[in-house]
């Protein structure tokens, strides 16, 4: 196994990286769920066959493609896990529970594996699991090594991992003459000329064998060189016909190729079988799992995309419903009719189409659940607690962009709810309680949000220690009583929380702020409900819509911002010498009385531009707490897509949100309640 | 990118003629430095907001940040964009292109001398050859309560 | 794109169609610049302009890179690596005239 191929450090590689992430991810994803429901068939006499194959096609797949980047402790385990799956299938051995505790502590082992390489980390020991694995299999050992062979030679339908790729292109090239050439050309002008160039030569390469590779190298004296591996039967005299000065040959010795991983440029110029198991060549399962051949998986970037293109077509359609209305006198009523149902049509199917693409991006809560389920197995067992993980909901569906900022902060909660909230089973039965404790994971749609609730039955929070801790450090005064909410604020604080607690491979410290952080980033809230000796409740509750407002665009100081439609009452131009000043107040004559002013370009401390003949302003609140804010002018009105700003640098006052008009610049929106504030305390 | 387990990469990038490093893997992205909108009524450190990924992401100037003089953006600047502990920041800095792997070995902590800003915003200073990278505690140059205008090393409330 | 180029005179173009080819060029003639499109067959953008940029002969060559609109990925690898300036496509060609104008001009 290679481990200083100089062309790791290539970027390209890295990408090559990203893909494979991406794929143990999905396939571990599928293979938690299968050792579950194996699990659940221990010592039956027939196991499910399709739970087996599927087990052994994703082992098989990881096996491959770890081999391709060299990951030799992921290949290891997947290859031991592998050679049971196979001794189970061929019904060489029942079941037992101690060999699904070790293939399951071998997929932990496997996931902690990829992702200690992924962040960089020392990996972790795979001795005592591949023992393990090893010993479940035993009995079988010889019988299944044989199979190994005839299995991998008969070619079942499954792809040769890509450590046998260059033999596997000598096979192909044949003869018992096949040899590998290194091959070296030099370029220069004059050769260029006569139509010799790297193109051409890498042709004729590849007419005459497979072009395993091909690189650019630079020279002693800076030359530029290239550099290329063929196999081919023919031989030397090949070479020498082209009669090409600057290309020299030499054979290179055949090395064993002990698996080291296959640069992707050498893919794309030869003709090799696709690296490790592509899921477009598996035999459909027929298990109730979605069959992969029906699933497309999409890079989550390119979703957000769409639904940027969505929030620009929503803003063009109101963009196009402003024209129209102008337009209205100067058409018959007939054509005004027709104009307006198209529009009024195209908002309906914008509408649909953002439900739709939003149902793309829609993964079900599951997938987040059975993570957990191997976190509180592993937790559990380390504190030596008895838990039953109770899952509700798990069909429930949000967008795979909420998925993937709230598993930390659940896992999170999850975590606290077992280290913290729930106690040992002698505890437990020293209260009176069952001996195993309960953690409830639920999710369930209520209306426009998704809510997630973590509880348990355990000790609930200490509302002592917590009033205690919060006193010590100043955030509350003496014998405050609290109540859940506070007791939520408190917890939440930054700071609080302590970082000692050991965080396993979730990376640095995810404490209560940053998941409160994160729910409110998110456009949702978190509540929590707990009880002294009874237990502990968290609820989360996210929005699962874009939001969509209408808004008032205004321009202050060249610089745009967006107003809530919803708060605006009217909207007036003002010429400069009607306002009044009236002590630190200025005032203009309104609707047969006064509305007073307040300038955002004050407010906001930017340039004041008094010197106009006119300025526009937008009236807020009504009768006698109307409010005009003065601005430089008001551009039009708009449907904008609404985005949560929640970091603390850029939280200010008078600012609610932000959005963006399809320019991918950011457009601020205002906090029409703190505008009012703002100006009241002046 | 070495896979021996006591080396780890960093991203580097210039700052008023020095370079400082950041763990790559906290890096979300490099971007150049484009729209970034002023947001009113934040620190002086705080250029703006800008979208990133989707987002809407803070940008700190670095060179407030640290005291430096403020210098005009140009084709160089940058606006490397981490994610750490939950939150996702952007800096802008006056150019960033180097990917470079830093054994742990190489990394001192910073010396007692340095006082005021340097001792918080550094987490170590890097040796290596002939060149001196400071290693960045992104999690203190991030941090709201550091947001105070400081002059001559010296924090004055904004 | 090429043609968008043309309003630039004085300047020779060479086209290479493969990062090989492209690479190939430095051999063959001086170049002030590279304008180069991440996604090519043989080889990653990528891999050109870190050898580009790890060769002293060629390291000061401004490179300005074409990248798919989306692939954050991509734009931060290149420019990390050294890429000077980059547009996403489609590009406006009066904006890739101005930047290749520009960097010609200062180099």
């Amino acid at each position: 196994m290679s481990t200083s191929d100089p062309d790791n450090s290539s970027e390209f590689f890295a990408q090559f990286l990203d893909d494979y992430y991406a794929e143990c991810d999905e396939h571990l994803t599928l293979v938690r769920r299968n050792l579950l429901a194996l699990e659940a068939q221990v010592g039956q006499a027939q196991v499910e066959q399709a739970l087996l194959d599927e087990l052994f096609r994703s082992f098989h797949t990881l096996k491959g493609i770890s081999a391709m980047v060299g990951l030799s402790a992921a290949e290891q385990l997947a290859h031991h896990m592998e050679s049971y799956l196979r001794a189970l299938r061929q019904s060489e051995t029942i079941l037992s529970a101690e060999g699904v505790e070790a293939l399951i502590a071998g997929a932990s082992t496997l996931e902690q594996v990829v992702a200690a390489r992924r962040n960089e980390l020392p990996l972790p020991g795979i001795t005592a699991v591949v023992a393990r694995l090893e010993a479940v299999a035993s009995d079988f050992s010889s019988k299944s090594a044989q199979d190994a062979l005839t299995d991998d030679a008969g070619g079942k339908g499954l792809e040769p991992d890509g450590a046998k790729a260059e033999a596997g292109a000598r096979d192909a090239v044949t003869g018992a003459t096949a040899r590998t050439w290194r091959v070296e050309f030099v370029p220069t002008p004059a050769l260029a000329e006569r139509g010799v160039n790297v193109n051409s030569v890498r042709a004729r390469l590849q007419e005459i064998g497979e072009l395993v590779q091909a690189k650019p190298q630079v020279r002693g004296k800076g030359e530029i060189a290239f550099l290329f591996v063929v196999v081919t039967d023919a031989d030397e005299s090949v070479f020498a016909s082209w009669g090409i000065e600057n290309l020299t040959f030499a054979p290179v010795e055949e090395t064993a190729t002990a698996g080291s991983p296959t640069l992707p440029s050498e893919t794309a110029a030869a003709q090799e079988p696709e690296p490790g198991g592509a899921p477009g060549t598996e035999p459909v399962p027929q298990s109730r799992m979605l069959a992969p051949s029906n699933v497309v998986r999409v890079d989550l970037a390119r979703l957000d995309e769409l639904m940027r293109m969505i929030g620009e077509l929503v803003i063009s359609r109101a963009r196009l419903e402003g024209h129209l209305g102008r337009l209205k006198k100067s058409v018959s009523a007939a054509e005004w009719r027709a104009l307006q149902e198209t529009s009024l049509a195209m908002g309906r199917q914008l509408r649909d189409l953002r439900e739709g693409v939003m149902r793309v991006r829609m993964v079900q809560v599951g997938e987040i659940f059975e993570r957990m389920q191997f976190v509180v197995r592993d937790l559990a067992r380390e504190s030596g607690k008895r838990i039953t993980l109770e899952l509700l909901g798990r069909e429930t569906e949000i967008d795979k962009f909420l998925v993937e900022r709230m598993t930390d902060p659940l896992m999170h909660l999850v975590r606290n709810a077992v280290s913290h909230g729930l106690e040992t089973a002698d505890e437990r039965v020293a209260q009176g309680k069952a001996a195993e404790g309960k953690l409830t994971l639920r999710a369930a749609a209520v209306g426009e949000s998704v809510l997630i609730e973590i509880a348990d039955d355990g000790r609930g929070i200490d509302k002592g220690r917590v009033a205690a801790r919060a006193q010590a450090k100043g955030l509350i005064g003496e014998r405050e009583a609290l109540d859940d909410a506070a007791l939520l604020e408190l917890i939440c604080a930054p700071g609080f929380s302590t970082r000692d607690e050991a965080d396993r491979g979730s990376g640095r410290g995810v404490g209560m702020d940053v998941v409160r952080n994160t729910v409110e980033e998110l456009g949702g809230r978190i509540s929590l409900e707990t009880e002294s000796g009874k237990g502990t409740r968290f609820t989360v509750e996210l929005p699962l819509t874009l939001a969509i407002a209408e808004a008032l665009i205004v321009s202050v100081d060249g610089q745009k911002f967006a107003v809530p439609q919803s708060a605006v009452q009217e909207v007036i131009e003002v010429e400069t010498s009607a306002v009044k000043a009236l002590e630190n107040n200025e005032i203009i004559p309104y609707r047969g009385g006064v509305l007073p002013l307040v300038r955002l370009a004050r407010l906001f401390e930017l340039n004041d531009v008094r010197e106009r003949a006119a300025f526009h302003v937008f009236v807020i609140g009504s009768g006698s707490s109307a409010l005009g804010v003065a601005v430089d002018r008001i551009i039009g009105q708009r449907e904008i897509v609404v985005r949560g700003i929640s970091d603390p640098l850029v939280q200010v006052a008078g600012i609610a949100g932000a959005t963006e008009l399809g320019d991918e610049r950011v457009v601020l929106i205002l906090d029409v309640a703190a505008l009012r504030q703002s100006a009241a305390n002046r | 990118m070495s896979k021996q387990s006591d080396s780890e990469p960093f991203i580097l990038f210039e700052l008023a003629g020095t370079t400082y490093g950041v763990r790559s893997r906290f890096v979300q992205q490099v971007e150049m430095v484009e729209h970034v909108t002023p947001v009113p009524n934040a620190s002086d450190a705080v250029e703006g907001v800008v979208f990133a990924r989707g987002q809407v992401v803070p940008a700190l100037n670095l060179r407030v940040r640290f005291g430096f003089e403020k210098a005009p953006f140009d084709l160089r600047s940058r606006l490397i964009v981490v994610n750490t502990g939950g939150r996702v920041v952007g800096m802008i800095v006056d150019t960033a292109r180097e990917f470079l792997s830093i054994p742990a070995a190489a990394i001192g902590a910073p010396p007692e001398a340095l006082t005021g800003l340097s001792g918080k915003y550094l987490e170590g200073i890097a040796t290596l050859d002939r060149r001196l990278v400071l290693i960045l505690n992104l999690d203190e140059v991030i941090d709201i309560a550091n947001t105070q205008t400081v002059v001559d090393g010296e924090p004055e409330a904004a | 794109m090429t043609a968008s180029l043309r309003p630039l005179r004085d300047v020779g173009f060479g086209e290479a169609s493969s990062g090989l080819e492209a690479i190939e060029r430095l051999a063959l003639a001086p170049v002030d610049l590279m304008i180069l499109d991440l996604n090519m067959p043989d080889m990653h953008g990528m891999e050109v302009i870190e050898f580009v940029r790890g060769h002293q002969a060629y390291s000061g060559i401004p490179i300005i890179v074409l990248t798919t609109r989306g692939d954050e990925a991509s734009r931060t690898g290149a420019l990390a690596a050294g890429a000077t300036h980059y547009l996403t496509k489609p590009f406006d060609p009066h904006e890739l005239t101005e930047h290749a104008r520009r960097l010609l001009d200062a180099g």
